[in-house]
């Protein structure tokens, strides 16, 4: 809204995807590697251990030349990126973290220091220079950690800051501790997994087995406190906590949750396998290991951006920019004259004025046919259907920005939308339920889930077609959230299918005690 | 017709410490980054010279390429740990006006994270390896300085587009992609030539330190590195104050107004950064004929004066430029004083450990 928006046709969210997974991962070995290279070292010179020691050196150069350079330089990516596709949201946590991101600086040069003192200091300090240079690594990698937690979790979980916009307050908010815990011991199960990468090329003999051993301990120990961790944390999210998100209110959080969570149980149980057989280990299990790290990592990253939605610093600031502060003059002003970077072309001309309109606010989160797609809605939408769904757009269960527009804007943004409708007819499935699903989802599925937020089975429990069809012709008077039904002969006779089988179906087993007291839904 | 400006509007929150303080830090650490960014550009560029006319036996250029590949990737994390604050810094100031040149150059400005990573193993492969690279350590050599100068070319476009709120409303219209430069702007090659070779300049001089610490350990290996170093050094200046009245004839007129009696502070740096260039090409002449005994110390003091009387003009350009855009006086300011004591605290005493730390590095080194 206040700074122009980069058009990616990718979509912003994939780009600030690649690079925060990949820095994430490397970042969190930075951390957990460090405490493995200092407590090995240790534990080999204790035990006068010389082939360990060397399995140490050998390792601690690709330890560098994966955490100084791609790990470090990724992190500035991460940065980069956030400047580029959120300048408004980087520019509040900039202005909030000032000290913050300079104290983490200080940890930042001490800890790129120390790793190459350490590096280069194998061959020339004594041991117990050697293993101090080690421990100050790991000290400063470790802070810098510390401080990243309690600016990131406060994007999610902002909590006293809102009233008092204090700088600790904001910082060790509700989900700053267990999200700690989730990181520092995610870092040492990575740890264990990119050493047992490194001793997987070990000639095969005893010293063999009991590095392979060590190392797995690392992995599985680190994952099976991330897991406890993380059920500590879906408790400490106030949303989540509702379950009124994981309900479907966020369609995709339910989704990258899973995804976390089967990623820990998987990884743990690959993890296993060095631990309990070390023999049978080899590079073809690393390499599925990492990989399932990296996902589960990956997950993890993904379920919190997702809850955040439709927020960049939940109930601050939206997505696009827009401060939940101004919410009354921007409605009161309309959407063109609150954002800056409307074309002067665009006063007069209804086409650009949607196409700016739609670049400033829906941009930020949509591509017209990549992530976040627009066009697999617009196929089976036409005008109306759109007009409808604009002025509700804050009642969609992706949960959206309020949209204020004025009936121009209104006009012109659906206009532009309707530009953006594929030429050919989309294709209808076959298979009559396939079909209904579709309806549904093009349709009721934008603000209603059959079970869970905003419930609809109770609701069609018993109605004929007749009586479903009937409804539809005065859905658009039900209420003001919600828009009238606009869908094709084909559709509505798919959807009247749907919520007709969804109306006599039994609601399924075991989603009965998660439905929260209201699933009126998040109308406030 | 007055073309459209459009600059976004200052953040809602308050700045976390008064404007002349983040000022101050901006232009200290800016000033180390450029430390760092000379001896690594520089020290590459007189590199590629040395490796190009060096006949790969046993000549001292061959050697220095050797050397000076050896510390080239600490220079690099160098760099970057020491750009991070000023960045930082500068997007707190002025993230209004950076956020919005990053975004017009989207991809140039992403391009240099990953250019960067690669620029920055290129380093390392030739500390590890150089050796065995054989015949392919030239065309190495070459890509990562390739590499490292497009960086900085992405830096001088984006610092100074940042510049010209007047061009970004109908570059933005015309394409929002993230594909502009700013290719047009007439300061953008002296801005960057100048960058670019007053860091040979600097990494002249240092080299010439170099050279003198190794003779005092008796390597003869060092007497050329000082006659190499300050004749960089010398020459390089010379080349650079042309550069600079070519960047300050490139500068719009009401700029250039500043620096010649428009402004008092502008124009009494202007005069002294001119006036110390003359005297540092003087110093390094006289320096050369002096041999490798002379004393460097003057002529390295007064090049650190004028990288500072250097920094501030750039700054006195940044504000000219931006006129009544930028009003610092405006920005809301809510010290918080706890949080800013707790950084000092640590910046020194992560500075004390940082000097620990390579004091017994050298000292075992020196064992």
């Amino acid at each position: 809204m206040n700074y122009p928006v980069w058009e990616l046709s990718m979509g912003a969210g994939i780009l600030m995807a690649w690079v925060s997974i990949l820095h994430v991962f490397v970042s969190h070995f930075a951390v957990g590697g460090g405490l493995w290279l200092v407590v090995t070292e240790m534990r080999a010179r204790r035990t006068g251990d010389d082939r360990l020691l060397d399995f140490v050196k050998s390792h601690s150069r690709f330890f560098m030349l994966l955490t100084l350079v791609f790990g470090a330089i990724s992190g500035v990516g991460i940065w980069t990126t956030i400047g580029l596709i959120s300048p408004h949201g980087t520019s509040a946590l900039i202005h909030g973290y000032v000290w913050g991101w300079a104290m983490e600086w200080v940890f930042f040069f001490l800890e790129i220091g120390a790793a190459l003192v350490y590096y280069y200091g194998w061959k020339r300090l004594d041991a117990r220079t050697h293993l101090a240079m080690g421990w100050i690594y790991f000290i400063a990698a470790f802070m810098s950690l510390v401080i990243i937690n309690g600016i990131v979790t406060f994007m999610l979980t902002p909590g006293g800051w809102l009233e008092n916009h204090e700088f600790w307050t904001g910082f060790f908010n509700p989900t700053y501790w267990p999200s700690a815990v989730i990181r520092t011991f995610m870092g040492l199960a990575i740890a264990g997994m990119f050493t047992l990468m490194t001793a997987a090329g070990l000639p095969r003999d005893a010293f063999r087995t009991r590095v392979i051993r060590w190392n797995a301990a690392w992995a599985f120990g680190g994952l099976v406190v991330v897991a406890l961790a993380a059920k500590w944390y879906g408790a400490s999210v106030a949303v989540w906590r509702d379950e009124e998100a994981l309900l479907g209110a966020i369609p995709i959080l339910p989704v990258v949750a899973g995804y976390f969570k089967w990623g820990i149980i998987v990884t743990a149980l690959l993890a296993l396998v060095p631990l309990l057989l070390p023999k049978v280990w080899n590079r073809g299990l690393v390499a599925v290991l990492l990989l399932c790290g990296l996902l589960t990592m990956g997950a993890g990253e993904w379920t919190r951006e997702a809850g955040r939605k439709p927020f960049v610093i939940q109930k601050y600031m939206y997505s696009t920019g827009m401060l939940a502060s101004q919410e009354d003059v921007v409605a009161e002003q309309g959407m063109a004259a609150s954002a800056k970077w409307i074309s002067p072309d665009a006063m007069d001309d209804p086409v650009r004025l949607g196409r700016d309109l739609y670049r400033a606010y829906c941009q930020p989160c949509h591509t017209r046919d990549g992530y976040n797609g627009l066009q697999p809605y617009l196929a089976h939408w036409d005008e109306e259907t759109v007009s409808g769904l604009l002025p509700r757009l804050e009642n969609i269960r992706a949960l959206m920005p309020p949209w204020y527009g004025t009936d121009r804007e209104n006009a012109a943004l659906t206009s532009y939308l309707m530009t953006m409708k594929p030429q050919t007819k989309p294709d209808w499935p076959a298979d009559p339920d396939a079909a209904a699903q579709l309806a549904f989802d093009v349709s009721c599925g934008l603000c209603h889930t059959p079970d869970g937020f905003r419930s609809l089975r109770d609701s069609f429990g018993g109605m004929t077609a007749d009586e479903i069809d009937e409804f539809l012709d005065e859905a658009g008077d039900v209420d003001e959230g919600m828009p009238a039904y606009t869908g094709t002969e084909k559709q509505r006779k798919a959807l009247i299918r749907y919520l007709e089988e969804l109306g006599q179906e039994p609601q399924p087993a075991g989603e009965t005690a998660a439905v929260p007291a209201d699933s009126e839904g998040r109308q406030s | 017709m007055n073309p459209q400006v459009i600059i976004p509007g200052p953040d809602a929150l308050p700045l976390p410490a008064p404007v002349f303080l983040l000022q101050f830090l901006l232009q200290l650490t800016f000033l180390l980054h450029l430390l760092a960014m000379n001896a690594l550009l520089g020290g590459l560029l007189i590199t590629l010279f040395a490796r190009i006319k060096g006949d790969g036996g046993d000549d001292p250029w061959t050697s220095l390429p050797d050397a000076v590949a050896k510390v080239s990737p600490s220079l690099v994390a160098a760099t970057v740990t020491l750009g991070v604050a000023p960045l930082l810094f500068l997007q707190t100031l002025y993230g209004q006006f950076f956020f919005t040149s990053s975004i017009l150059m989207g991809w140039g400005w992403f391009s240099v994270v990953v250019v960067l990573i690669f620029a920055y193993y290129g380093t390392y492969l030739q500390s590890f390896r150089g050796k065995d690279l054989g015949g392919g350590q030239m065309p190495l050599l070459g890509l990562t300085v390739i590499l490292f100068l497009w960086i900085g070319f992405m830096f001088t476009n984006n610092t100074s587009l940042m510049l010209h709120p007047e061009k970004w409303a109908a570059m933005y219209f015309a394409d929002a992609r993230g594909l502009h430069l700013n290719l047009t702007d007439p300061q953008l090659w002296p801005r960057y030539l100048h960058m670019v070779l007053g860091a040979v300049a600097v990494a002249g001089l240092m080299l010439l330190w170099w050279g003198r610490s190794r003779l005092a350990r008796g390597d003869t290996s060092g007497a050329f590195m000082v006659r190499t170093g300050g004749g960089t050094f010398t020459w390089f200046t010379l080349v650079n104050i042309v550069l600079g009245l070519w960047y300050y004839m490139a500068q719009p007129a009401h700029v250039r107004k500043l620096f010649m009696g428009g402004q008092p502070l502008a124009t009494a740096l202007f005069g002294i950064g001119f006036v110390l260039g003359i005297v540092l090409v003087v110093l390094g002449f006289l320096l050369r004929r002096q041999g490798e005994g002379a004393n460097p110390w003057p002529v390295s003091v007064l090049a650190l004066a004028e990288m500072i009387v250097m920094i501030m003009m750039r700054d006195a350009v940044r504000a000219g430029s931006l006129g009544a855009h930028f009003r610092p006086e405006t920005f809301a300011v809510q010290p918080q004083v706890l949080n800013l004591v707790i950084f000092a605290v640590l910046l020194l005493a992560g500075i004390g450990v940082l000097v620990w730390m390579v004091r017994q590095l050298y000292l075992a080194w020196e064992r």
